[in-house]
């Protein structure tokens, strides 16, 4: 039971973890929260529905095809939602965020209709253990999230491309004086965040059912993660998606399912309390 | 600046006149449906008001108005139901218990800064509906409560939708003149200070903590008053009425109005409001359009429509001698 538990509560961490991270990476990005993050995991998973369930492509196929079309998506949702408002107060980026969450929302549903749908998964069957049974998925969807975690460490750390993403995130301004072209750094910036959440969407559809609405409850507990693990941190985020994956599954079991979320962000609360800047925030010294 | 403030406050009373005068004749012209859309998006200009007390006036931004309005809702039904109030004694005492728990929320949230406290408070939205949905003995659970009595004092019931509109009319017409108050008060300055630049407000000697926890409670004052009239209005509560969403809804209509006064929130509320009633035959592409309209405008427009019109105003009709650099 615990040991079941704990699986699945933490592979759910690491499929928040994703959120948080593609959300920070665009925090870190250009400073806004993106409040539809939680769409791009409902909408990756609809267009890994649609290749591995109309089209008939295997499951593995899909995800790398719908990682790849939520690049662009991605990339469109940076042109058209923030790249117009830069320049405009934080509260009107919110607000055309919100706008572009309910187009995603009602574009998925207009598309693959309102009916929750299911599709392959990765890794079929159960394993034994003892007297716990695990579904061999949360196993894939552990394996997955840290490989692509890793990925984006290796990209944003080692890579060229992501060192012009950096720089840009430290200073635009200066970023463009030595000759980067910042739109399409902060395009890519947006492209792998929504790249690493669509995957997520994949990775959760056969075992929870998706529909157009679960964008939502996912960002809040994105959010969640994110501001108990420390605001603008990576491994903060990833940190922060476990405490809240394991919080949903032992609160879940021992406490009340009903109260899941309430359970989580009653943790959140209090972490603010004690520890406003999350577990790896630094304290941000404000600026006049 | 004085010209400024001068020459919005006369626009705003003569746009304030006409919708009066409009107010009055529209129940003798409309049907009783028409009015029963009119008198929610009365209620929902109150907790647009609220957002525009916070966000408007104080800087800051809360996704919990409308977990506000339902504590508002609830506390008038269980007033009225289980202990027997009359309806004014419910209603004042929804508005003080309101503020009283967002004063004290507020001061524990205000202890983060800016998107610290929107989280908290997306955090409590969540809390809040949860417990609307599950708490049995105070909100019916997942049945909510049905039969609240209707509004009444001494012999007047409001019982027909017309007179359930004057009852709420009177209510937003009082509440936004005393809303006019406290814009010229030191104490809606303060604000004010505060949502320009924290520090300078704090080097002048205004506490931002109580100030903001104050700000805070006022806009839930607003909430809970919405949230009274709502339960004497709908005679059933849920708790899928009080939702995050019903929250962003808030603050699209604000923005979309514009924030820089709350005749912003009354264009907001009603455009959305008439908006959903009207689109009703495109009701399946309704809400992608609706998104996609508040991206455009946002991109046009990032200071709302009366921010647009300010522009406007400023640029062609405004004398030319007053119009210096406007920020």
């Amino acid at each position: 039971m615990n040991l079941q538990l704990l699986i699945s509560g933490t592979s759910m961490g690491f499929v928040y973890g994703l959120i948080a991270m593609g959300m920070v990476l665009i925090f870190r990005s250009v400073g806004i929260m993106n409040f539809a993050q939680g769409e791009f995991l409902m909408f990756g998973g609809y267009i890994c529905y649609m290749f591995n369930r109309i089209f008939n492509i295997p499951i593995g196929i899909s995800l790398i095809l719908s990682s790849l079309i939520m690049g662009v998506v991605g990339a469109i949702f940076m042109r058209t939602a923030y790249w117009p408002l830069r320049k405009a107060q934080s509260k009107a980026i919110i607000v055309s965020a919100m706008g572009a969450s309910i187009v995603l929302k009602e574009g998925a549903r207009i598309i693959w209709g309102s009916i929750p749908v299911s599709m392959d998964k990765v890794a079929d069957g159960t394993a034994k253990v003892s007297t716990a049974s695990i579904q061999w998925q949360y196993v894939a969807i552990i394996v997955i999230a840290a490989f692509l975690m890793a990925l984006v460490y290796i990209l944003l750390e080692k890579t060229f491309i992501g060192h012009i993403m950096q720089a840009t995130a430290q200073d635009q301004y200066m970023a463009s004086l030595i000759g980067i072209p910042v739109i399409v750094s902060i395009g890519l910036t947006f492209a792998l965040s929504a790249m690493i959440t669509g995957v997520g969407g994949g990775l959760l559809a056969p075992i929870f059912f998706l529909n157009n609405t679960m964008g939502m409850t996912s960002g809040a507990k994105a959010f969640a993660a994110i501001v108990i693990g420390g605001f603008g941190s990576v491994p903060g985020a990833i940190i922060g998606g476990l405490i809240v994956g394991l919080v949903e599954a032992f609160g879940g079991a021992y406490i009340s399912t009903t109260y899941q979320l309430v359970l989580i962000y009653i943790v959140l609360v209090l972490v603010l309390m004690v520890r406003p800047q999350g577990i790896f925030g630094d304290r941000i010294q404000e600026k006049a | 600046m004085k010209e400024r403030f001068k020459s919005i406050r006369l626009t705003n009373v003569v746009i304030v006149a006409a919708i009066f005068l409009l107010c009055m004749l529209i129940p003798s012209q409309t049907s009783s449906y028409m009015l029963r859309v009119l008198n929610i998006a009365m209620i929902t200009y109150l907790c647009v008001l609220s957002v525009y007390v916070l966000l408007g006036m104080c800087g800051q931004n809360s996704f919990a108005q409308a977990g506000l309005w339902g504590i508002g809702a609830y506390i008038t039904a269980n007033v009225v139901m289980k202990l027997g109030y009359s309806s004014i004694t419910a209603f004042i005492i929804s508005v003080i218990g309101t503020a009283l728990f967002t004063f004290v929320i507020g001061f524990a949230f205000f202890r983060l800064r800016m998107y610290y406290f929107t989280f908290a408070t997306v955090g409590l939205m969540t809390i809040l509906n949860g417990l609307f949905m599950n708490w049995k003995e105070a909100t019916g659970g997942a049945l909510g409560i049905s039969n609240i009595p209707e509004f009444r004092v001494g012999g007047f019931v409001a019982n027909t939708e017309t007179s359930k509109y004057f009852v709420i009319l009177a209510t937003v017409v009082l509440i936004s003149l005393s809303l006019k108050f406290l814009f010229h008060s030191p104490l809606g300055r303060s604000f004010m200070a505060i949502r320009d630049n924290e520090i300078a407000a704090n080097c002048l000697g205004i506490n931002s903590l109580l100030t903001k926890s104050i700000a805070f409670a006022i806009s839930g004052a607003l909430c809970g008053a919405a949230g009274a009239l709502y339960a004497f209005l709908s005679g059933y509560l849920s708790y899928q009425s009080f939702t995050y969403q019903q929250s962003t809804m808030y603050l699209i209509m604000i923005m979309l109005g514009g924030t820089i006064s709350p005749v912003g929130a009354v264009i907001g509320t009603l455009i959305i409001s008439l908006l959903q009633e009207w689109v009703r035959p495109l009701q399946n592409y309704m809400q992608l359009i609706y998104g996609a309209g508040i991206m455009i405008l946002m991109i046009v427009q990032p200071e709302g429509i009366l921010g647009g019109g300010k522009v406007i105003y400023d640029k062609y009709i405004k004398p030319k001698k007053t119009s210096t650099k406007n920020g």
